[in-house]
């Protein structure tokens, strides 16, 4: 009787059943690689934005506080979003010509949101969001002395703003759980207090000032293990602002 | 005519008339060969069941497009067809594993002509079952939270939940009698590569038997193996349904919260499954002509092991009364006189006609053999099946605590519309596989034949 | 507040685009991200993209519904990032703080009165109105209207623009033939509704002189007329009487709702009860006698509750008057038993001074005079009660003249200023056809109403909070009526629109603050405040002894209907509102219809059960509607609700339930004798949101006598399990207070003794946190959404073989939040998991929707979306409606989607605003800084929150009351929320 397999069968029945197993294992890795990837988390991707505003420029080199146009960010939920007017505070005098600026003397003249010069779109293009069911706010955040750059990454050296950080749940609840690791006093003007402090910082920054290891990482928006000293000396911030460890991580302080 | 011979120990062959080997397997394989003629009752059958398949995916559809809101579910009661169902098509599940595992460990040899087919239904049934829960749920399509899996959230499975341990629990079984069943099917597929003439059916039953050419090796090999399986699937028997019964036992509903479940379930399982086996396989026998492969003595016994599990679910009812009234708990006592008296009183006394009373025909050899009967007896132990979980989840659900949030449970045409679907879904894969794939182990009738065939019988093979 | 507008302008004109019918969705992600919300980033991504397409191809109607509302992908889990907008101001406002709420006081009108306001508002959108504390008709609580109120705002179904024989106008269009033809008319006629607003007044009377000879109607179809004519007899001036229970030490009412529905009864809850709280060292309690021909909410609270037929009430009146010695002739002694009359006159006679005696509106004017006779009897004017002038004037006019004007022409313009006659009156549609002779007739109002359908012109009315306007309470006490947006729609206030018909054209603000001419100071303080210094109404005298007519009994042949505004939509101002019409009706738990009313012994008499429609005849008129069997109701006495059977006035009140008007008219607006009531053979079905009202002898209400409570305080019955012993539990007790340890622990009491189930909780809570309105067909089906609800349970009452007069007892029941949540272990993704401060969360992003919680929840108080019920308002299924019905949401709060279990956390929200600013200030939240809505709203304050690991908390002190239980204790649930057991003080020497 004929033969009804050549011997490269064996082989291929061989493949397959390794195929069997590591095709599915392999597209889960895929998966979970793409989506912590910036292709899903937009990490570090800068959007186009009606007017090239740059970060760097205003906070650093022109060393505008962050609380000038960011005016709710101490008060509020939400940080705020700069008003035309606030612009044009300063660019109905200086700049008063740039191309660049268009956009913003336009929205002023209209008395319309500023638009996209070339498409016409309404409004900046988001970059750093939250889900809709996570209810994140600013201004808590701040009194803790939690800096900008732990979740908005090196914001001041940024000349087109991206996203800092990922923002998942696992890297929200790393600080919730052991707020310690982002606590700290900044050694060279302990009697700051922990709001005073946040935007200290960038004062520092600007000045040139000597800058502890801690905040280099949190300069360049980069990730940092502190000591156990450091660690230590967070618990005690912990016990001083009186910070409830054990209620930071419940669904409802961020999820109802 | 031809004498029949018997085993020492038994008063009836397990395989009848004058048979060979050759003409065993030709039984067998020729349904699987001769597709020209089947018989008129399988297209009937097969038609149903695709047009309630349609019937069920057009529910789905609906279903998952509109939100659980189609169903009758409602406050107080969340869960009903859904997990009756659910329920109900785990147990039916339950006697192929209980054939091909225990009754094999237990040296039965009359499983020998039964088990592929018990297994294939076992299959089939897990998957009726395993739709369920996931379209159940509010949102399908995050039901895979269940699964344990490392995510960017820090979230997991909440493991006090019995619905995790259900996730385990049936895709567990699933696996395991898949792979039982394709096991045993191996050798068979090897025999229907060298019997079948149309090359495509040929390569891909060549595919299936792995290359099987039936060496000492190759048995060796496969007695370990399904010896193994067996063993593995042997706990399941017990353990799934115990699990699903520790959805409704970990509650703290009256009627739910009840420690008889996990062995009352288990022997319901079996119940209900064995009264599926029956309902399929006493129109089939006489269908493929195989009567003398699935004797009268098959039929017998698996009467009496339905009688015998009818009788633990029976007593399972009694101490459910019991303990309403021996806990002296007002709210279990409520809930037992609810069964008795409240608005769905009528099921209540509908199962215990069907579970409790009707089933003790089978007492009787002469009934037991009576195929008409044994039949009708086995529909309506399927419908005392189904109404038992009836009667456990809405009719506990409806009357709870509170009387102010006592309300009433009436389905909709789409509760239905998935019930029947999925029998349809299970016919219409029973039917194709009875085509498509040997429904009696053919190389375990051969050995059986083996060692229970006449000397002479030996010697007319050996001339011929 | 102009700030407030010129910054919400934006939002405005969006919407004004909106409704002019342009569509497509950036128009709306620009609007939200204004408001830069995150549940309003939600609806940008929709779970089923394609989805309002398909639905197109479907015609059921709860499809259309679906197709309306936008699916919630916010709670689907992880995708990729959307491309978003952020809109920033061109000018921020001042006071507005994005992601915070700004708050003014306003006021309400309502039925002739009003009620103080604190409106709260997200980036200019008002989301939730609240009572006003510096208000003394508030003082901080609300009832279900002002609650429900903010809906009607964003209602779709509002009229938008002028019309003009149904055909799109203009505002100028009108006036224009308004001038022309009001100078010649031969009759000018204006019928204006029950608004008391002393700048309407003003302005009226203004008109009058402008177009002499202009006369005005005033139409209120629950007219206070009797009482005011009561008055007269007694007093020879109109007046109204004012109460203060807080004195009362014995209560009479005689079909009289004064704790849930008459005027002024929010602040007669709160002061009522204060004389009904007990604990160990206050146990005098306040007594209350209750004489009714139908249940209400005050009778449930009763001590001694007499179901007696309305026109029996006179004679009754008439009886106590002769007893106490204010009469001298007796009236019907056979309405009550010796021992019940005894007892009444020798509590009230004993309490002199301290007793009260209120009269309901329905009463005839001679049992009002009665009334004033027996407290001027006792001497407790002055200090139970007090009279004061009436509001406003009475109509020029009657309508029933007015009509007959019309007919001969003697009026040839007229225009309904908030005033619905056609439907609201006995004269429906011959008043119709009248107006059609008119050659100027002119409806504005809210909706395109059954009066607008009969006029040439409609004119779009705007919502008291887009409106300038002031408002007079019972009392007289005048509060501004504050907008906080600008009109929605192209409205023109009545205060501009009469001096543009005076060829005078003015603004609101101006108008107002002509009346009221003070200087900005004062003007702030007054709007800061909500309430003015202005002078209250003059008191009316009373004569120390005064005679009055004695007043009889009629007699009673056959049936006898009553007929009374609905306790949800009232006399259909509110019929086109969702929450109230699904919020359960006392006692019956009725949604979205109304029924015909009948006692056990009627409906037995007559064969009929519930859901039989019947035909009701008063005369030569007669109704039908479907009847249901009201316990506690007179013998032979119908209630009739009205506010339903709208033929007009927007999609959802359309269809709903029966027009009961017809059996009304001018002089008998509240029914009568002679009734007939007999079987039609046809069947209705109606959704009632409870089914079954009887305990089955379970410990779920504990209640006793003044004696019981003395002899056994827990009041906890012998059978009874009670509470599970601590130590039940396998694991011991130590992990659980470790993990409570130094963390407030929230919890709440509920005093069974306070709560008369008047629903104000309920509608609170469905404006807090985005409860959605599923429909009456979903309601039958069992699947109403509220988080808190009302249970009613029906009672033996000792005497009663017929089971006419039941005890009532009602509790609100929301979520216990349990110490060992049963819903807990069973949840299989932990979407429900306990907090450090007790409160069983509910995390919705996460729940898979097994529904497993629910099946587990003792309480039942766990509600699933079956369907896709946001903004599923019944009928709301065209595109357009959506958007608007979304400015309403409380961005605080996350809407929840299909498939998604939801239930009551304490407000969570409104704990963690407030830990939030606590702990900026570096402190824990104090005690009373969280409110929750279900207890601010609580006129009775029956609910109390806080913190039960501080000991003197308001919460902690009142748990410690011995009257107070779990429910369900024994199932060892440990529930943060307990019940007090509930008290009453009968009169020992009555036996019933």
């Amino acid at each position: 009787m004929a033969r009804l397999f050549s011997p490269v069968a064996n082989t291929i029945a061989r493949a397959s059943l390794v195929a069997a197993v590591a095709l599915p294992v392999g597209a889960i890795v895929m998966g979970s690689v793409v989506s912590r990837s910036p292709a899903n988390t937009n990490v570090g991707v800068a959007f186009e934005q009606p007017v090239p505003f740059s970060h760097a420029h205003h906070s650093i080199e022109l060393g505008i506080d962050c609380r000038y146009c960011h005016t709710s960010v101490t008060k509020s939920s939400s940080a705020g979003i700069p008003s035309t007017e606030t612009c044009m505070s300063c660019h109905s005098q200086i700049w008063t010509d740039s191309p660049l600026l268009e956009p913003v003397r336009q929205s002023w003249a209209e008395g319309k949101p500023i638009r996209f010069a070339s498409t016409g779109e309404v409004g900046w293009n988001r970059v750093a969001k939250v889900p809709e069911f996570v209810y994140f706010n600013h201004s808590i955040h701040i009194a803790r002395g939690i800096q900008c750059n732990e979740c908005h990454g090196n914001i001041q050296e940024q000349h087109m703003t991206a996203k800092g950080k990922p923002f998942f749940m696992k890297w929200c609840l790393d600080c919730h759980r052991k707020p310690e690791k982002a606590l700290y006093v900044d050694e060279q003007q302990p009697a700051l207090t922990p709001q005073e402090k946040v935007f200290a910082f960038y004062r520092k920054i600007q000045e040139g000032a000597k800058l502890s290891a801690r905040e280099l990482a949190l300069k360049k928006g980069r990730d940092y293990q502190p000591s156990t000293e450091e660690l230590r000396k967070g618990q005690e911030l912990v016990q001083q602002l009186n910070i409830k460890v054990k209620t930071l991580a419940d669904c409802s302080i961020c999820h109802r | 005519m031809a004498e029949t011979l018997t085993k020492p120990h038994d008063e009836e062959p397990l395989i009848e008339g004058n048979q060979t080997y050759a003409s065993l397997t030709e039984t067998v394989a020729g349904v699987v060969q001769r597709q020209k003629d089947h018989p008129k009752a399988w297209f009937v059958a097969f038609v149903l069941g695709f047009g309630l398949v349609n019937v069920l995916l057009l529910s789905i559809t609906y279903l998952v497009y509109m939100g659980i809101g189609i169903w009758g579910n409602n406050q107080p009661v969340a869960w009903s067809f859904d997990i009756i169902n659910f329920v109900w098509w785990i147990g039916i599940g339950h006697a192929g594993t209980l054939i091909s595992a225990i009754l094999l460990l237990m040296r039965q040899e009359w499983r020998t002509s039964i088990n592929r087919f018990a297994e294939a239904m076992t299959i089939f049934a897990v998957m009726c079952a395993g739709m369920y829960p996931l379209l159940h749920t509010g949102r399908p399509w995050v039901a895979y939270w269940l699964l344990p899996y490392p995510n960017i959230l820090a979230m997991w499975p909440q493991p006090r939940s019995p619905l995790v341990w259900d996730v385990f629990a049936v895709s567990t079984y699933m696996t395991v009698s898949i792979l039982f069943w394709y096991t045993g099917l191996v050798p068979d597929l090897a025999t229907l590569r060298d019997r079948v003439k149309n090359r495509f059916a040929k390569v891909l039953a060549g595919m299936g038997s792995l290359g099987w050419r039936g060496s000492a090796k190759h048995w060796m090999r496969y007695e370990q193996a399904y010896i193994i399986l067996a063993g593995l699937s042997t706990p399941l028997v017990l353990s799934v349904h115990t699990i699903v019964s520790f959805d409704f036992a970990v509650s703290i509903l009256p009627g739910w919260q009840a420690t008889i479940f996990p062995p009352y379930f288990v022997a319901g399982a079996v119940y209900a499954g064995f009264a599926m086996v029956l309902t399929f396989m006493i129109p089939m026998r006489r269908w493929y002509r195989i009567e003398h492969l699935v004797t009268m003595n098959h039929i017998d016994w698996m009467a009496k092991i339905m009688l015998t599990t009818g009788l633990i679910v029976f007593y399972g009812y009694i101490v459910e009364v019991f303990y309403a009234w021996y806990s002296a708990n007002p709210y279990e006592q409520f809930m037992m006189w609810n069964r008795w008296h409240g608005p769905y009183a009528p099921a209540y006394w509908l199962l215990i006609l069907c579970n409790g009373v009707i089933p003790q025909l089978l007492w009787s050899k002469k009934n037991r053999r009576n195929l008409k009967l044994v039949f009708a007896v086995s529909l309506v132990v399927s419908l005392g099946m189904w109404l038992e979980r009836f009667i456990i989840i809405p009719v506990s659900l409806h009357r709870d605590f509170l009387p102010s949030s006592w309300g009433m449970y009436y389905p909709t045409i789409w509760d239905f519309g998935m019930f029947f679907g999925t029998i349809g879904f299970f016919v219409m894969m029973m039917f194709l596989f009875v085509r498509f794939i040997p429904m009696i182990s053919i190389f375990e009738v051969r050995e059986l034949w083996s060692r229970i065939r006449p000397q002479r019988a030996e010697v007319k093979e050996v001339e011929a | 507040m102009e700030e407030t507008k010129t910054q919400t302008g934006l939002d405005i004109e969006e919407i004004r685009r909106r409704l002019r019918g342009e569509r497509g969705q950036r128009y709306w992600r620009s609007l939200e991200e204004v408001a830069e919300t995150p549940e309003f980033q939600q609806f940008l991504e929709d779970e089923f993209p394609n989805r309002s397409s398909l639905l197109d191809l479907d015609r059921r109607s709860f499809l259309k519904v679906m197709g309306a509302s936008l699916a919630l992908a916010g709670l689907s889990g992880c995708r990729f990032l959307p491309k978003e907008k952020i809109v920033p101001y061109v000018k921020a406002p001042e006071e507005v703080v994005p992601g915070k709420p700004t708050y003014y006081a306003t006021a309400m009108p309502f039925a002739g009165s009003s009620i103080g306001l604190i409106a709260k508002a997200v980036m200019g959108r008002p989301i939730k109105l609240e009572g006003n504390e510096s208000h003394p008709w508030s003082l901080g609580a609300s009832d279900v209207f002002s609650q429900a109120a903010i809906l009607t705002l964003y209602d779709p179904d509002r009229g938008t623009t002028v019309k003009n024989r149904g055909f799109v106008a203009t505002w100028e269009e009108f006036l224009a033939e308004a001038r022309k033809v009001l100078p010649q008319a031969k009759g000018v006629r204006l019928v204006v509704g029950d608004a008391a607003s002393p700048t309407l007044e003003r302005q009226l009377a203004e008109f009058q002189k402008v177009y002499p000879g202009a006369k005005i109607v005033r139409h209120d179809p629950v007219s206070r007329t009797n009482a005011l004519e009561g008055a007269k007899i007694a007093l020879g001036r109109e007046a109204l009487p004012v109460h203060d229970f807080s004195k009362a030490r014995v209560v009479l009412a005689v079909d009289a709702d004064f704790l849930a529905s008459m005027p002024g009864s929010v602040r007669y809850a709160r002061e009522f009860a204060g004389t009904r709280r007990v604990d160990e060292k206050n146990q005098s309690l306040s007594r209350l006698y209750c004489v009714e021909p139908a249940p209400t909410p005050t009778g449930i609270l009763a001590d001694h509750r007499l179901p007696i037929a309305q026109a029996d009430l006179e004679g009754f009146l008439q009886h106590v008057a002769y007893l106490v010695g204010a009469a001298s002739q007796p009236g019907a002694a056979n309405l009550a038993p010796e021992s019940f009359w005894n007892g009444l006159a020798k509590d009230l006679r004993s309490a002199g001074a301290q007793a009260a005696v209120v009269v309901g509106d329905a009463c005839t004017p001679a049992a009002h005079a009665l009334a004033i006779a027996i407290q001027a009897k006792l001497g407790s004017v002055g200090s139970t009660v007090r009279y004061v002038a009436a509001p406003r004037p009475r109509s020029d006019l009657r309508l029933s003249a007015l009509l007959e004007e019309l007919e001969s022409g003697a009026a040839d313009a007229v225009l309904f200023l908030q005033a619905n006659p056609v439907y609201s009156s006995g004269l429906g549609e011959r008043l119709a056809k009248a107006i059609g002779k008119a050659k100027l007739s002119a409806c504005f109002d809210l909706y395109e109403t059954e009066t607008a359908a009969a006029c040439m012109w409609y004119l779009p009315a705007p919502h008291f909070l887009e409106d300038w306007s002031d408002a007079r309470a019972l009392d007289g006490t005048v509060s501004i009526v504050q907008p906080l947006v600008e009109p929605l729609h192209d409205t023109l206030s009545v205060h501009s629109l009469l001096p543009a018909l005076m060829n005078r054209p003015s603004e609101p603000l101006a108008e107002v603050r002509k009346t009221w001419s003070v200087d900005d100071k004062t003007w702030r303080t007054w709007l800061n405040e909500g309430v003015s210094s202005v002078p209250k109404a003059a008191e009316v005298p009373v004569p120390p002894t005064l005679q009055v007519p004695a007043g009889g009994a009629r007699r009673v042949d056959g049936f006898e209907v009553a007929i009374r505004p609905d306790p949800t939509v009232w006399d259909g101002t509110f019929a086109n509102n969702g929450w109230l019409q699904e919020l359960p009706k006392p006692f019956t738990k009725l949604t979205w219809d109304n029924a015909v009313h009948l006692s056990f012994s009627a409906a037995e008499s007559l064969k009929v059960s519930n859901g039989d429609v019947v035909r009701v005849t008063l005369g030569e008129r007669s109704v039908e509607g479907p009847a249901w069997i009201l316990p506690g109701l007179a013998k032979n006495t119908v209630l009739l609700h009205l506010g339903y059977g709208r033929r007009a006035g927007g999609r959802v009140a359309e269809g709903a339930g029966f027009d009961v008007y017809p059996l009304t008219s001018e002089d008998s607006p509240w029914g009568g004798v002679g009734a007939r009531v007999e079987k039609t053979g046809k069947r209705a079905v109606l959704a009632s949101a409870q089914m079954h009202f009887s305990m089955e002898g379970r410990d779920i209400v504990r209640m006793g006598t003044m004696e019981e409570y003395r002899r056994n305080p827990s009041l906890k019955p012998e059978h009874a399990h009670g509470e599970a012993p601590r130590d039940l539990t396998l694991y011991s007790d130590e992990e659980k207070r470790r993990e409570q340890e130094g963390v407030q622990q929230w919890g709440m009491a509920i005093d069974l003794n306070l709560c008369m189930g008047c629903n104000a909780c309920v509608t609170a809570c469905q404006a807090e946190n985005n409860i959605p309105v599923v429909g009456k067909d979903q309601v039958q089906r069992g699947r109403d959404m509220h988080w808190i609800r009302i249970d009613h349970y029906y009672g033996p009452r000792a005497g009663d073989g017929s089971g006419d007069n039941p005890t009532h007892v009602v509790q609100p029941i929301n979520c216990m939040q349990c110490e060992n949540a049963p819903c807990e272990p069973v949840c299989p993704v932990a979407a429900t998991v306990h907090s450090h401060e007790g409160l069983n969360q509910m995390v919705y992003n996460r729940c898979v929707g097994t529904r497993y919680c629910s099946n587990n929840c003792p309480y039942k108080v766990r509600r699933f979306n079956y369907l896709n019920y946001q903004f599923a308002q019944k009928n709301f299924d065209r595109k357009e409606d959506i958007p608007l019905l979304k400015l309403l949401n409380n961005p605080d709060v996350t809407v929840r989607g299909r498939g998604v279990m939801e239930k009551c956390t304490y407000c969570v929200q409104r704990i963690n605003a407030a830990r939030i600013e606590a702990k900026k200030k570096g402190r824990d939240i104090r005690d009373g800084e969280v409110v929750t809505a279900c207890q601010q709203a609580c006129p009775s304050q029956a609910i109390v929150f806080g913190d039960m690991s501080d000991p003197n908390s308001r919460v902690s002190q009142i748990k410690r009351n011995q009257r107070n239980y779990a429910l369900l204790g024994e199932l060892n649930t440990r529930p943060r929320t307990t019940y007090l057991a509930r008290v009453t003080n009968p009169n020992p020497e009555i036996e019933a």
